[in-house]
């Protein structure tokens, strides 16, 4: 029988590739299947999808932009915008800028209502947190037939608005333009209530879900300068910069909430409150569960009894005493009693 | 009645309910029985079927189903229990099971069981039946528990409210299940015609979007009795609900909906809470007296402090398995001698009698009987000690106060509360904790805890881990000490599980299962005096028939090819030998040996008959058959006679400790693996949940060994 040490260091090696290789997303195997879905349709599909997000912004669009959104050469660029000029789906306009067709249009809503209802999926139905929903999307979005789609989007009660807030592209290609200004557009001491968030630049919109921006929420901007701006969000203080600023889109001319919000988890044991809203950041089978259970607005909440370990907290909604944990509490917002 | 026109859209009923499983023979009226989890549904159903009753599935769908008759003035009614659902929205699998069963099984009459201690909660669903269909009977369950916390309702005032019969009971008791029955008749026969009071109470601009919807709906089809439930349904895009109404109603459902607010759900639950609540307040009896209710909180305080809520649960826990290992060593060892002592040798003499070839003896008698009776004498003390004691404390309402305390350790694994639960279960037996993680209804915490179930340490392999304790580590102490080293090497292997358990956890919620769905809630149920004969005579007849199930369909066939691999073979040697001697290098790389390799293979359906086994193939390879009782036939010998058994053959103190680890970290016995496969009908968590322990024991054995081996220089 082999030395015990050399079994060992054998071990350690077999182990060491099977992680190199088999690691989720990052390892080879992996790295290496994603590459391959990477065809020549996707490129297509990806720069018609650019066409339109530019085109939303009434901007032409030009080889270079697209190189450097796509991660191509800009020779590649130049091709794939040929390619599609050939087959009607773009056309030239303005100096030297590149817009969509009719048809081109309808082929680009195709592909953002795949990616859109993607997001809705993964966003309702998996515990996948938000900063992966874009990604996973981008890459599913050419890859999903339009029987799963429509299957999908069945499953899903035909969503009207993705996790973002965008509009989704009905089956039969009609898009509502979504109202709302920038946050950028507010002026100091206006509140507006959040309606949409953008998913690219991700950095961005990382850090707003992180500093708890989520639809629905009102924001009230304090003070303004060059870089960014200060803002209230539900009675606490955050700090934006210009790229998050020009990231969130809101509603104007809402009311300033009377006091700042407090949440369930803010209760302590023995006082009650009333339900004013639950968060759009609870979503989800999470979401349908806790309206089940009775939490919706008016619900008359009393803390009751804390765990021994303090969390969760069990809460009396509707008669049933129901045990909640504090990341859940802090999903309700609750007046609480005088 | 329905119109012509609407039953020319929708299948015939008959055709749905072959769809939906339900054969249509041997009844008049069809009943459907739904309510809330927890509102005693079950015994509500049981109490009126009894023993005609049977389980199955519903067809396609993991999601189980019961089905019983029962006979109330003249007329014969099959009734189906609904799964348990806070709600008809079709959000999870039981809600769409349970809204297709009402929509398109188009019961006779569905009654819907309320919690008369939670009536806001549980009229939720109510309205929501009621919205579908008008010939509801109401059964307002659990009023003695209402007295009991001194909550009054009306059941009269509740009627009028809700427009439909309404039933007082006590299911448990027995109390309100006569009128029950003549309420489903009266209302089955038509000799009560319910006129269900339906309202939501909506905001304007949502009141406004309905009623134009609805009035579209009426307009296609004058008679339909559920019009503004279909508008409802279609404002929420239900595609089978669109598929009942003609294309120019559907399309204007569908541009209206763009006109909805985003928050257009939450609206609905509001409108619908709004009505509960004005309703269970019309309901309430005034000047109830508060009895008791200081009762129910002074035990939560004591059970969930800090300071008393752990120590009291550890005490509880360690009383359960101390009365369950006590209790169920002489009920054993009767066992044992009765089927095996006694039995064994009285079969045999009796084949022989008979004339019976020696392999039919050898195949029936020393293969199957043996490995069943073994089987049985091991499993069904404690099995029918420890479950009636785990029900018993989950009738009172104890267990999910302990969900509730661990909560916080299982919520930074990524699981549940409740898995402490199913953990404890499978303590029992895994095949057991895995039916109990039904309890748990967010699916990916119900997968970890399925899948982790195997790494507590099941009744099963205490007798392994107790001996390979007992012989070879308790033998490295003093005698006096003996007893307590080989206790504490049993409670470490435990406790090593319990970590697998924890670390396996995270890593599958980090992993494999990152992406399913999640959603925590965990309810508190008011404490209930437990029916303490009731329970303990359910559960015991319960678990009894299980065992001998489980023995005869999966030991049985072990038992079978233990006897064949010992007695059949090639070249001189029987198969049990050349599989011996090829797995043996395999065995030593682990740490571990030929025979133990296959031990462990065909004893995968039943972990009790390792051991036996061992001892067999022991004596077999060795050449000296008769050294034990033939070649196939499991015997046992007493802890010493086993020492001086094994080592002789080469056994050390590493082969006892690897034992006992892989005996802790190998794939689940056969009975769990098919429940697993049933529970979650998915060959390839099945496959995980097989192959990921046995990954682990093989890593550990495997490493163990080879540390062993240079520390000792061996």
């Amino acid at each position: 029988m082999p030395h015990p040490g050399l079994l060992l260091a054998g071990f350690a090696l077999v182990v060491a590739i099977t992680l190199l290789l088999a690691w989720p997303r990052r390892g080879l195997v992996a790295r290496a299947r994603r590459l391959r879905r990477v065809t020549a349709r996707v490129r297509v599909e990806d720069t018609l999808k650019y066409l339109f997000h530019r085109a939303a912004e009434g901007r032409d669009v030009h080889p270079d932009a697209l190189a450097g959104a796509l991660q191509v050469r800009q020779s590649l660029a130049a091709e794939l915008l040929e390619q599609l000029t050939q087959r009607g789906l773009v056309e030239p306009h303005g100096d030297d800028g590149h817009r969509l067709t009719d048809g081109g249009r309808r082929e680009a809503l195709r592909i953002v209502r795949a990616h859109r209802i993607l997001e809705q999926y993964l966003a309702d139905r998996t515990g996948i947190g938000p900063e992966e929903w874009h990604a996973l999307a981008e890459e599913e979005e050419h890859h999903v037939s339009p029987d799963e789609l429509e299957a999908l989007a069945e499953r899903l009660g035909q969503p009207r608005f993705d996790p973002h807030g965008d509009p989704i592209p009905t089956a039969t290609g009609e898009l509502p333009i979504p109202d709302g200004a920038p946050l950028t557009a507010l002026d100091i001491g206006e509140a507006g209530v959040i309606t949409h968030l953008e998913d690219e630049p991700a950095d961005a919109f990382d850090r707003l879900v992180a500093m708890g921006f989520a639809l629905g929420r009102t924001v009230i901007v304090r003070e303004r300068g060059p870089q960014g701006a200060i803002v209230e969000l539900d009675g606490r203080a955050r700090t934006v910069s210009r790229a998050c600023e020009r990231a969130v889109s809101v509603r104007r001319g809402a009311e300033e909430p009377a006091a700042p919000a407090r949440t369930l988890a803010d209760l302590a044991p023995g006082t009650s409150g009333r339900v004013r809203r639950l968060s759009s950041a609870c979503r989800g089978a999470q979401r349908r569960r806790l309206l089940d259970l009775g939490v919706v607005p008016g619900t008359q909440v009393v803390a009751e009894l804390a765990s021994a370990s303090g969390d969760p907290v069990a809460y009396r909604i509707r008669g049933a005493l129901i045990a909640l944990r504090r990341h859940q509490a802090e999903w309700i917002e609750i007046e609480e009693a005088a | 009645m329905p119109s012509t026109s609407m039953r020319t859209r929708l299948p015939a009923r008959d055709e749905s309910l072959v769809q939906l499983g339900v054969r249509s023979d041997q009844w008049d009226y069809l009943v459907a029985l739904a309510g809330n989890p927890n509102t005693g549904k079950s015994t509500v159903f049981n109490a009126l079927t009894g023993l005609r009753q049977h389980t199955g599935n519903w067809p396609g769908k993991t999601v189980t189903r019961a089905e019983g008759y029962f006979t109330a003035g003249g007329d014969r009614f099959k009734i189906i229990d609904l799964p348990g659902t806070y709600s008809l929205q079709a959000a999870s699998t039981d809600e769409e099971v349970a809204r297709d069963a009402l929509l398109f099984g188009e019961p006779d009459v569905t009654v819907v069981v309320l919690d008369a201690t939670r009536l806001e909660r549980n009229l939720n669903l109510a309205l929501q039946v009621l919205e579908i269909t008008p010939r509801v009977v109401v059964c307002l369950n659990l009023m003695d528990e209402a007295r009991r916390l001194g909550i009054g309702v009306d059941p009269a005032a509740l009627a009028r409210e809700l427009g439909v019969p309404v039933i007082p009971a006590a299911a448990r008791r027995g109390e309100g299940l006569d009128p029950l029955r003549q309420a489903i008749h009266d209302v089955a026969r038509g000799a009560v015609a319910p006129v269900p009071r339906r309202a939501r109470d909506f905001a304007p601009e949502v009141e406004e979007l309905v009623t134009e919807v609805e009035a579209a709906v009426r307009a296609a089809d004058s008679a339909r009795p559920n019009a503004r439930w279909v508008a409802l349904r279609l404002l929420n895009a239900d595609e089978r609900v669109a598929a009942m109404v003609p294309p120019e109603v559907a399309r204007l459902a569908d541009a209206a909906r763009w006109r909805l607010r985003p928050d257009f759900h939450d609206l609905l639950a509001q409108g619908l809470y709004a009505n509960a609540e004005r309703i269970a307040a019309a309901a309430a009896l005034t000047g109830a007296r508060k009895v008791r209710f200081d009762l129910d909180r002074t035990l939560d305080r004591w059970l969930t402090s800090p300071l008393t809520g752990f120590p009291l649960m550890v005490l509880l826990l360690a009383v359960v398995f101390w009365l369950t290992i006590a209790g169920a060593n002489v009920p054993s060892g009767m066992l044992a001698s009765l089927l095996v002592d006694t039995g064994h040798p009285w079969l045999r003499g009796l084949f022989a009698a008979a004339g019976a070839p020696w392999w039919v003896t050898g195949l029936v008698v020393d293969g199957v009987y043996l490995a069943t009776a073994w089987v049985i004498a091991v499993m069904l003390p404690p099995m029918a000690i420890f479950f009636p004691l785990f029900t018993l404390l989950e009738d009172f309402g104890y267990l999910p106060r302990v969900a509730f305390n661990l909560d916080a350790l299982f919520r930074r694994v990524g699981a549940h509360g409740k898995q402490a639960l199913t953990m404890c279960m499978g303590f029992g037996c895994n095949a057991a904790g895995v039916v109990a993680t039904r309890v748990i209804d967010s699916p990916r915490e119900r997968l970890v805890a399925i899948i982790t179930n195997n790494f507590s340490l099941c009744n099963g392999r205490w007798p392994t881990q107790i001996l390979m304790a007992s012989v070879f580590i308790g033998a490295l102490v003093p005698a006096a000490l003996g007893g307590l080293v080989s206790a504490a090497a049993v409670v470490t292997v435990t406790l090593l599980g319990v970590a697998a358990m924890f670390g396996a956890s995270w890593l599958l919620t980090r992993t494999v299962l990152r992406g399913e769905a999640t959603s925590f809630s965990l309810e508190l149920p008011p404490y209930r005096p437990p029916r303490l004969l009731q329970t303990l005579y359910t559960s015991l007849i319960d678990r009894t028939l299980i065992v001998l199930w489980r023995a005869v369909v999966f030991a049985a066939p072990a038992g079978a090819a233990i006897w064949l691999v010992s007695n059949l073979g090639w070249g001189g040697r029987s198969a049990a030998e050349h599989l011996i001697a090829g797995l043996d290098p395999v065995g030593l790389v682990l740490g571990l040996n030929g025979v133990i390799l296959l031990a462990y293979v065909v004893a995968i359906p039943a972990n009790e008959i390792v051991i036996p086994t061992v001892l067999m193939l022991t004596v077999l390879a060795g050449g000296t058959p008769e050294a034990g009782a033939g070649a196939g036939v499991m015997f046992e010998l007493d802890a010493a006679q086993v020492g001086t058994l094994l080592r002789a053959h080469g056994w050390t103190t590493l082969t006892a400790v690897n034992l006992m680890l892989f005996s802790l970290l190998h794939n689940p016995c056969s009975t769990t693996i098919y429940t697993i496969w049933k529970e979650t009908r998915s060959a390839k968590w099945t496959a995980v949940a097989t192959l990921m322990p046995l990954a682990m024991g093989v890593t550990l054995t495997f490493l163990v060994a080879q540390l062993w081996r240079l520390a000792t220089g061996t």
